[in-house]
């Protein structure tokens, strides 16, 4: 054997345990702590009082807990509905200009029909319009993604800055409130979201939404479908299932949801439209349902960390003068150390003149690409 | 070996967390205990530092702070920043509220509808919408609004211009019809309109021959725009720019150009020292200690805090630079001001401009059924029409002759 081996090789792994993957993830929570700690030094803070204050901010009382869950709720619902696009292996960059879309169906009623019918019957048509609505914006790309095979990720990405600039134009043009104000009046009381506990009812809609996605995703026929479709396209062929359909279908019901969050956005939380409703949203979700490996779940979890995160920047930067940006960097961190651990959690790396064994099984010929869900993997082998 | 000391570490790291957390919430109960007299206020900020807008109102709280402290009330400014709209205000509005502030100003005009949703549940707690105008005319009784009489401030200031331009044109520097102002707006609101009509009749009133250019950016405040646009309105012709937009920058593109101007918010002559001859601002010290004041005594807040200008100091000009202005500007601004003071002279004096070739013989002040279309309180009245004498927020809006707007539909 004449030829050099790299100094790095990697290899992927499926022999891990259980503690000791938890072991890495804690292990990478603390390193993002601690670089978040160095930024907090070189901004002038004392890192232990900045993150005491955070966790104190937003979790020390009711109201940070309240606004703790109200920041948490869209990113949620939008991880839930990018959740099955991904699985098909479908990338949706496009949740922000859906949710938008959502919004302002949902702001269209809100504003003009306010009085053609009582407050829950409004609340309903608002959401399912505003949920077709996404599922139409989502389903634009799909549809040309279908037939002619155009990348997804570049046309949903072009469609929220068409979705964005739409609802510039109506806030400064025909819904415009006061002349020159740039502002669409806030909403009448009728087409407000009840609260429960002190939080919009949104927080209830996205639980449901969470297990009815769980289910969707690990019981069904369809997400059997898009786990199929997800790992190659060819055996979802093979199998007889129609591909356009699934592909279209699945991001439908992913616009669908995206469009239902842009109704609690507008309408349980700025109880307007604003041309920034998905203020982002959209993005960080990508983050939260690749972090949460698609399970719904675990989506929970990590919407409700970077709300905490998020309130807890607020906080800093009230009561210590952190600037916003620095908390940034530091959410930042904490999710690329997250994300990066995932890393060593499926690969090992093999140095030169380390090989234990070769040619073991574990270096087998298996594709697999860090997140993607051991439920879709499974039942494929199945 | 290894796998044993990161969990050691981990665990002592956790450990370490935990036990300066509890600590420092001892201290901090310690102090609160002891400083009990102090009078919390909080602000919630459209920007940061680094937006003029928002640097005028740091440094009135800051003196605002220093003056009550002199009359013994101890205050504490909490401040939140960069949210212009939407919940994120609401939740701003909550966490000072319950940070046991007695005041919560809000210094954007996006954030009011937000903040009025949140005021009816802290009724002990006075909401104010600083520039804004929905405080006074809601249902509660602890929302406030607040908006010195800024357009005698743009009349003043545009008398230095009008100086200016004059003595350009003296100097043989430019021919009388080259007399043109560059004005960087905000947007097509009202406010701003006010703005740009009492800065035009300002400067005309010293140079007669002068006409001017708006063109709005469509934003409150964004530094590349309005450099670009100041830039496009002197590539149009104009020999002197203003604003009304959040940055310094088109201070610095007029002195890139070797054209004078003149600011808003702050003084714009440290970063433009051979261009800015001077800026109008808002002093909302007063006001500032107004509120904080009658909160402390327990007396009641004007819901609407109308007609202090000039002469109460609520309105001011910064320094002026003499190397930039007209020689004896100095002085004839102390008699402008004198004349405004007094009543003697009116910002709007109706025989002063005309709208479309004619006098304006009348014009409403306020909307009272929501369209927001004024339908109410004739502001025309002995030859003026009175800004800001119905409601502080300003609602003259005519578009008067001379001025020309470059582009009005933005966003």
């Amino acid at each position: 054997m004449t030829e050099k081996v790299p100094l790095i090789r990697l290899a992927k792994r499926e022999d891990m345990a259980r503690s000791r993957i938890w072991l890495i993830r804690l292990l990478a929570f603390v390193l993002a702590l601690i670089l978040g700690g160095l930024v907090f030094v070189i901004a002038g803070a004392d890192p232990i009082t900045a993150y005491s204050t955070m966790v104190a901010g937003s979790l020390g009382k009711v109201t940070g807990i309240r606004q703790v869950v109200k920041v948490a709720v869209p990113l949620l619902g939008t991880a839930l509905a990018l959740a099955p696009c991904f699985a098909m292996r479908y990338w949706n960059i496009g949740a922000e200009g859906q949710i938008t879309m959502g919004a302002m169906m949902a702001s269209f009623f809100a504003l003009k029909m306010v009085n053609a019918m009582p407050s829950p019957v409004l609340l309903i048509v608002m959401g399912i319009s505003a949920a077709l609505m996404g599922a139409l914006w989502a389903g634009i790309p799909a549809f040309f993604k279908a037939h002619w095979g155009t990348n997804e990720t570049l046309f949903t990405l072009m469609m929220n800055y068409i979705a964005i600039g739409i609802v510039g134009w109506l806030q400064g043009g025909p819904w415009e409130g006061k002349p020159g104000s740039q502002i669409i009046p806030m909403f009448d009381e009728k087409a407000v979201l009840p609260s429960v506990f002190g939080v919009h009812i949104g927080w209830i809609i996205v639980l449901i939404l969470t297990f009815l996605m769980y289910i969707y995703m690990t019981k069904t026929k369809h997400g059997y479908e898009i786990a199929v479709l997800g790992e190659s396209e060819n055996t979802a062929r093979y199998a007889g299932m129609d591909v356009r359909r699934v592909m279209l279908r699945t991001a439908c019901l992913s616009g669908g949801i995206a469009g239902l969050v842009g109704f609690m956005i507008c309408s349980g939380a700025d109880e307007t439209l604003y041309q920034t409703v998905a203020g982002g949203v959209g993005f960080t979700a990508i983050t939260v349902t690749w972090l949460a490996q698609l399970n719904p779940f675990a989506m929970i979890a990590i919407s409700l960390l970077l709300a905490i995160l998020s309130k807890g920047a607020s906080t800093i930067q009230t009561t210590m003068g952190v600037p916003a940006s620095i908390s940034d960097i530091i959410t930042g961190i904490i999710l690329l150390c997250m994300l990066g651990c995932e890393f060593f959690i499926n690969y090992k790396m093999i140095f030169r003149g380390h090989e234990e064994h070769p040619l073991a099984p574990t270096t087998a010929q298996n594709t697999e690409v860090p997140g993607v869900s051991p439920e879709a993997v499974k039942e494929v082998k199945a | 070996m290894k796998k044993f000391l990161a969990i050691l570490l981990t665990v002592a790291m956790v450990f370490t967390f935990a036990a300066c957390g509890s600590s420092n919430e001892g201290s901090g109960e310690a102090e609160g205990g002891e400083e009990a007299e102090v009078v919390k206020v909080g602000m919630v900020c459209i920007g940061d530092d680094n937006a003029a807008y928002d640097r005028n109102f740091y440094m009135a709280a800051d003196a605002a702070k220093e003056r009550l402290a002199e009359e013994g009330i101890n205050v504490e400014w909490t401040y939140t920043y960069n949210h212009p709209e939407g919940d994120p205000v609401a939740v701003d509005c909550e966490e000072l509220a319950e940070a046991g502030c007695v005041a919560v100003f809000c210094n954007s005009y996006g954030q009011e509808p937000k903040m009025l949703t949140v005021a009816k549940d802290y009724p002990d707690v006075i909401f104010a919408g600083l520039t804004n105008e929905g405080s006074w005319k809601d249902k509660l009784d602890n929302t406030v609004n607040a908006f010195p009489s800024i357009y005698e401030g743009r009349y003043l200031a545009g008398v230095a211009a009008g100086l200016k331009l004059q003595d350009m044109i003296n100097n043989g520097e430019i021919t009388e019809e080259e007399a043109v102002i560059g004005y960087v707006g905000a947007y097509t609101f009202a406010e701003v309109i006010s703005g740009y009509t009492a800065f035009y009749l300002g400067a005309k009133s010293e140079c007669p021959s002068a006409t001017m250019l708006v063109e709005f950016i469509g934003s409150w405040g964004d530094p590349t725009m309005e450099a670009n646009t100041a830039q496009d309105l002197i590539d149009r012709g104009a020999v002197l720019i203003s604003q009304h937009s959040d940055s310094t920058t088109p201070a610095t593109t007029a002195q890139a150009n070797g054209v004078p101007h003149v600011g808003y918010n702050i003084s714009m002559s440290d970063v433009a020292p051979e261009a800015s001859i001077i800026s109008s601002r808002i002093d909302w010290t007063n006001y500032f200690c107004y509120v904080i004041r009658s909160i402390v005594n327990g007396e009641k807040v004007d819901q609407d805090y109308c007609q202090h200008g000039l002469a109460d100091g609520d309105v001011v000009l910064t320094e002026l630079n003499e190397n930039v202005a007209a020689p004896g500007t100095a002085e004839v601004l102390e008699s402008v001001r004198a004349k405004i003071e007094s009543g003697e002279l009116q910002v709007f004096d109706t025989s002063t401009f005309t709208v479309g070739g004619q006098e304006v013989k009348s014009a409403f002040a306020l909307d009272t059924d929501g369209d927001y279309a004024a339908d109410s309180e004739e502001a025309v009245f002995d030859g003026a029409f009175h800004e800001s004498y119905f409601q502080s927020a300003p609602y003259f809006a005519l578009r008067i002759d001379g001025i020309t707007l470059v582009n009005e539909a933005f966003s």
